[in-house]
């Protein structure tokens, strides 16, 4: 009789890769719905886009590798890195736009280092990144928020809008958008105004500061938040790097504030503004482009804090969420080579 | 240590980093108390010390009874093997044993004579014995750890240093096992006893029995046993922990009840801790009071593809299968039979395999019980397994290492603190089998460490050995320059003309390649007088060769021949050598024999050589007239290969030298001769042969002239044949005979030359070869012109025999080739 030979341990959880991925997915589901309702389906035209091109283009690098198509999408990791950049870019870019990214992010960020688990940056950001100094007009053009997502752009404008269908598009189109509602962020606007002169307190007096705009970007911080939240109590993530994320940008901003509220964005407005909150539980929590003890974690989470903070405050681009992590991607494996826990019996003067 | 041991008493726990909370299946197995099965027919008892620490004390055909000491032996570690049961030694042999390898190892093999037989017990008590008395009956009776590494005990309970806390470990925090817990709670008395020969041996200020809270019964049975005992109150403790895998684990162990860390790389006794398991408690006391050694154990049988799951006393040597026979075992394809726990466990590739004294589980799950074998996928650094790693290592980072096969960074990661638990690979989302990466890391670096300590010896034996060899050479060269020096002061005379003629032959011949006008310069050159000793005779056969070939040159060369006997200045010599290439080049051998000549030149260096490449060149003359230019050519070329080796070794006389020369003289002749005879191809294999035949003989430089000179004979002869037999047009057929005649014929020299009677030589071929011997006598070479002649004349006759019977000869062959 012949017996079957396996290495200890025999047993082992049911969490896997594959159900860690689809659990991030699924997490992000509170932060897209908030976002489809104050931004229109412009969102979530883009992430049926940005998954199908995601998925297509996964399956062509793994038929040029020889490797096993299915195994790898089954992975669920193109899924997250697609949804990432969706939920990223304006829901009305072009269509382009998002294709351009994501096969950038799966094809040249991903599989060119030799895929999941070897990518150096995370693929979301890095896409993110290079579209954002590429196209800036483009993605720098968010709708304007409405209480009733129906109310200002439909499925089939979404849809004319993004697939260029209207013919009058420009790069002038964006800033008028369909029927003049597009505009910049609230991060935007408030870093244009502080250059120009202004005080916080009479930047905030603006109408895009008033009622709908920031609210909107408030929720859609609080549903990621809430995602997030999920996430931690599921064990998907651990709470090292959204929480060092999180405190550093919080000092950092009540520091700055605290010394010169005139010219200085309040903690609130930091923490839920932009894309603070999908940095800190989806973007940064990436465990593959991350720091992986837990101290190195922390340092790695506030590492991305406080760059979030230094370059939206000094930096030239409103938000800074991509570079930030792109930069502590870099720190990662400085951080871990020289972080590292003490292991059992190795107790530091003993 | 005084707030410890309050802490201790208080019950305080320490957390120990990561583990997991695996499925505990612990039910399966412990609803029902230890039993026994019925006694196997077969034991396979493992002896591995014998050979090296031990000796076997039975043979094969002895009968042995239960509890028998198998072997004897002395050592630290060494503990003696019993019989399981009566019965008798079958075999003792190579026998696959309980390991994940199956390695064979030497095992007795005793058939039971189903009796169960007891041999003679002694029982004692505690006060009875000293406590080396009882270390030895402890190490008498074999027992080892029982918790799985199966160290021998009384190696722990004599410690070098004083210990203070003792552990007993009842935690069994694999998933499965339930041996301990079932001992603990049928047998809390008799573990309470060995405690109390533990604490009798080590006198510790507490010892803490560590039970996990998945266990309650067995914790009150222990602490009912420990109320009725007659311990002292104060020292011993229950102490109930919380379960987590690994917690049974010695250092996790010591962590949580005391918060202590065993350093890397040191052990328990260090710290004053010392953790014995309860199983091992067990067994002291039996060895002590009952006088029993240890040769059973509780083994749970579990798993879902086990009949009649449960524990039972299982003697050391069961096998397996025997085992699993009994607890109706059910096969499915597939099947994994795990020795050990799912964590930790080894999969066995066969059954035939002995129970041992470490086994405690034998695990046969189920297709649903265990992970399936999925392929492992790509590492995304979640750091969960860093998060249950409980040696708080970095098992990403060491699998990363590992998998890149850099394990020396794997060891900066502290890959040597692994304690192989599994917890890692249990957690990993990819199905990485991240302990197997870590097990095949280890045992690379254990290898590497050991080819790094070989090799180090190495090195010092090779560099020994060169100081040796140097040393030697040394030695060698100082005697080489004392014999040299030696020689130079006997060579005063004659021996230094030689030597001084060598050197202006190279002069000469250096001159003779540039040119013939560089005759001045060359005369200069030399001026040894006694150069011309030797010189006079090459000079002489050269200008015999032109003057056969080439008659004009060669009636110059012959005037300058005899002025050469009168006189014996070494500016005659090198004149002449002038002329005689001036002769070669007139002898129409233009290119061919230019090309060759050039090209030995520069090649040659030993003054001895210069004699024969010298004539070689003429023959090449000559053999170019025969217009066979191409092949002699080759030939010529082998020739010189071959030719230098045996002169370079000539130290000694002229004579011998000159030896040579009638050889290739001749076969120079030979080759001519053939090539006139068309035979051109057939010469040529002709011709090799002889040149290879010529060399040897004058490399013995003891033997006479006379010697070669018949070895030269044969060649000659064997040319004419060659010749005869081409114009018998028997072309092919004669080559092949040739060449075996060219081997069989030197065995019949005296008959052939004794049939020589008849000659017909040209006389152009005659007068050159007298003005040979002229020369030759002139060197006083006697022995060498006394052959000349008769050689001539055994030529001739070789080749008018060879013309007479031609085609004789060549029909013979051909009978004689089928």
């Amino acid at each position: 009789m012949a017996f079957k030979i396996a290495s200890s341990p025999h047993v082992s959880t049911s969490l896997h890769t594959n159900t860690v991925m689809k659990r991030v997915a699924l997490c992000l589901i509170p932060g897209i719905a908030v976002q489809s309702y104050y931004f229109g389906l412009g969102t979530l035209i883009q992430l049926f886009l940005a998954v199908s091109v995601a998925y297509l283009a996964e399956a062509a690098v793994m038929k040029l590798r020889h490797k096993n198509i299915k195994a790898t999408l089954s992975d669920n990791s193109a899924l997250v890195t697609a949804s990432l950049l969706a939920v990223a870019i304006p829901p009305l870019a072009p269509w382009w736009l998002i294709v351009i990214g994501t096969l950038f992010a799966i094809v040249i960020v991903k599989q060119l280092y030799g895929g999941l688990g070897n990518n150096v940056f995370n693929p979301a950001m890095a896409a993110y990144v290079l579209l954002l100094i590429s196209f800036p007009v483009q993605m720098t053009s968010w709708v304007a928020p409405q209480t009733i997502a129906l109310n200002h752009a439909d499925l089939v404008s979404s849809l004319q809008s993004i697939f260029e269908l209207n013919a009058q598009y420009s790069a002038e189109y964006f800033r008028t958008g369909v029927d003049g509602i597009t505009m910049a962020t609230p991060l935007d606007t408030l870093k244009t105004d502080l250059s120009m002169g202004l005080t916080t307190t009479e930047s905030l007096a603006k109408p895009i500061f008033s009622g709908m705009t920031t609210q909107s970007w408030f929720w859609v911080n609080m549903a990621y938040l809430a995602g997030g939240l999920i996430m931690l109590k599921l064990k998907v993530i651990r709470w090292h790097i959204s929480g060092a994320i999180i405190a550093s940008v919080f000092v950092c901003a009540s520091f700055g504030f605290l010394i010169s509220p005139d010219t200085f964005v309040s903690p609130l407005m930091h923490l839920f503004s932009g894309g603070t909150m999908l940095a800190a539980f989806f973007i940064a929590t990436d465990p593959v482009t991350a720091a992986t003890s837990p101290r190195g974690r922390l340092i790695f989470g506030a590492m991305i804090g406080v760059l979030i903070y230094l370059i939206r405050t000094f930096g030239g681009y409103p938000d800074a969420v991509a570079f930030a992590v792109l930069l502590a991607n870099m720190c990662a494996p400085f951080i871990d080579y020289y972080v590292r826990p003490r292991s059992y019996g190795h107790r530091t003067g003993n | 240590m005084l707030t410890i041991l309050e802490q201790l008493d208080k019950g305080s726990l320490w957390q120990s980093p990561g583990g997991i909370h695996p499925p505990q299946l612990k039910t399966l197995s412990n609803q029902s108390a230890i039993s026994r099965l019925p006694l196997a027919k077969r034991f396979v008892v493992p002896v591995p010390l014998v050979g090296e620490q031990a000796t076997l004390t039975v043979t094969v055909g002895d009968k042995v009874l239960k509890g028998q000491i198998l072997t004897e032996g002395a050592g630290f570690t060494y503990l003696p093997v019993h019989a399981p049961t009566s019965g008798q030694i079958i075999a003792i042999k190579q026998h696959a044993t309980n390991h994940p390898s199956s390695l064979p190892t030497l095992s007795c093999i005793i058939e039971a004579d189903g009796q169960d037989t007891w041999c003679d017990l002694t029982p004692n008590s505690l006060n009875q014995l000293s406590k080396p008395q009882i270390l030895d009956k402890i190490k008498q009776a074999g027992i080892a750890g029982m918790g799985g590494a199966a160290f021998p005990s009384h190696v722990k309970l004599n410690p070098a240093s004083e210990i203070d806390l003792v552990i007993i470990n009842g935690i069994e925090c694999e998933p499965y096992i339930t041996s301990d817990d079932r001992l603990m709670r049928d047998h809390s008395h008799e573990i309470m006893s060995g405690v109390g020969v533990i604490n009798h041996l080590l006198n510790p200020q507490r010892i803490i029995i560590a039970i996990e809270d998945n266990k309650p019964e067995a914790a009150q049975a222990m602490q009912d046993a420990l109320n009725r005992s007659d311990l002292p109150k104060g020292v011993v403790r229950v102490t109930v922990i919380p379960t987590k895998y690994p917690s049974g684990g010695e250092k996790q162990l010591i962590q949580i009840i005391t918060g202590k860390e065993v350093p890397s790389g040191a052990i328990p006794a260090q710290l004053g801790i010392v953790v014995h398991n309860v199983g091992t408690a067990y067994a002291i006391q039996e060895a002590i009071y009952q006088g029993k050694p240890l040769i059973e154990r509780v083994v749970t049988l579990t798993g879902e593809h086990i009949g009649q799951p449960g524990n039972y006393w299982l003697p050391i040597g069961t096998t397996v299968a025997d085992a699993l026979q009994s607890v109706k075992f059910i096969e499915s394809a597939e099947q994994k039979v795990i020795v050990g726990g799912p964590m930790m466990g080894y999969a066995l590739a066969e059954l035939d395999v002995p129970i041992l004294k470490g086994t405690n589980c034998l695990l046969v799950p189920s297709q649903n019980e265990i992970a399936p074998d999925v392929d492992e996928k790509a590492c995304i650094r979640c750091g969960e397994c860093a998060v249950a790693c409980p040696a708080l290592l970095l098992p990403q980072q060491l699998f990363w290492h590992a998998k890149a096969e850099e394990y020396d960074k794997a060891a900066s990661f502290n890959l040597k603190d692994c304690i192989e638990c599994g917890c890692c690979s249990y957690v990993c989302p990819s199905d990485i089998p991240l302990v197997e990466y870590y097990r095949v890391a280890k045992s690379a670096l254990k290898i590497e460490a050991e080819e790094k300590r070989q090799a180090e010896q190495a090195k010092i034996r090779f560099e020994t050995r060169l100081q040796r060899l140097e040393d030697e050479k040394n030695a060698r060269e100082a005697k080489a320059k004392e014999a040299a020096a030696k020689r130079q002061a006997n060579m005063k005379s004659s021996d230094k003309d030689a030597v001084a003629a060598a050197m202006a032959r190279i002069a000469a011949k250096k001159a003779q390649v540039t040119t013939a006008p560089s005759t001045a310069s060359s005369t200069e050159t030399a001026t040894q007088t006694s150069q011309a000793v030797v010189d006079p005779k090459k000079a002489a056969v050269n200008a015999a060769i032109e003057r056969a070939k080439a008659k004009k040159a060669a009636q110059a060369s012959a005037a300058r021949n005899d002025t050469l006997d009168s006189t014996s200045e070494s500016v005659i010599v090198d004149d002449k050598q002038a002329k005689i290439a001036a002769a070669v080049a007139r002898a129409k051998a233009k290119k061919a024999a230019q090309i060759n000549q050039t090209d030995m030149v520069p090649t040659e260096v030993e003054p001895s050589t210069d004699i024969i490449d010298d004539k070689k060149a003429r023959v090449a003359a000559a053999v170019a007239n025969a217009k066979a230019k191409k092949i002699t050519k080759e030939n010529q070329t082998d020739e010189t290969a071959l030719a230098p080796q045996p002169t370079a070794e000539i130290e000694s006389t002229t004579d011998i030298e000159a030896s040579t020369d009638p050889i290739d003289d001749k076969k120079a002749r030979v080759a001519a001769a053939v090539a006139k005879a068309k035979a051109k191809k057939l010469a040529q294999a002709n011709q090799t042969d002889v040149t290879i035949l010529a060399p040897h003989p004058t490399t013995d430089i003891e033997s006479t002239t006379d010697l070669e000179a018949t070895t030269d004979l044969i060649d000659d002869k064997k040319a004419r044949v060659a010749v005869a037999v081409a114009k018998a047009k028997a072309k092919k057929l004669a080559q092949a005979n040739q060449a075996d005649e060219a081997d069989t014929t030197i065995e019949s020299i005296a008959n052939d030359s004794i049939t020589a009677q008849h000659t017909e030589t040209p006389p152009t071929l005659k007068h050159e070869i007298a003005s040979g011997s002229d020369t030759r006598l002139i060197i006083n070479d006697d022995s060498a012109a006394y052959l000349t002649p008769e050689q001539i004349k055994k030529a001739k006759v070789a080749a008018a025999v060879a013309k007479a019977k031609a085609k004789k000869l060549a029909k013979s062959a051909e009978q004689e080739e089928h």
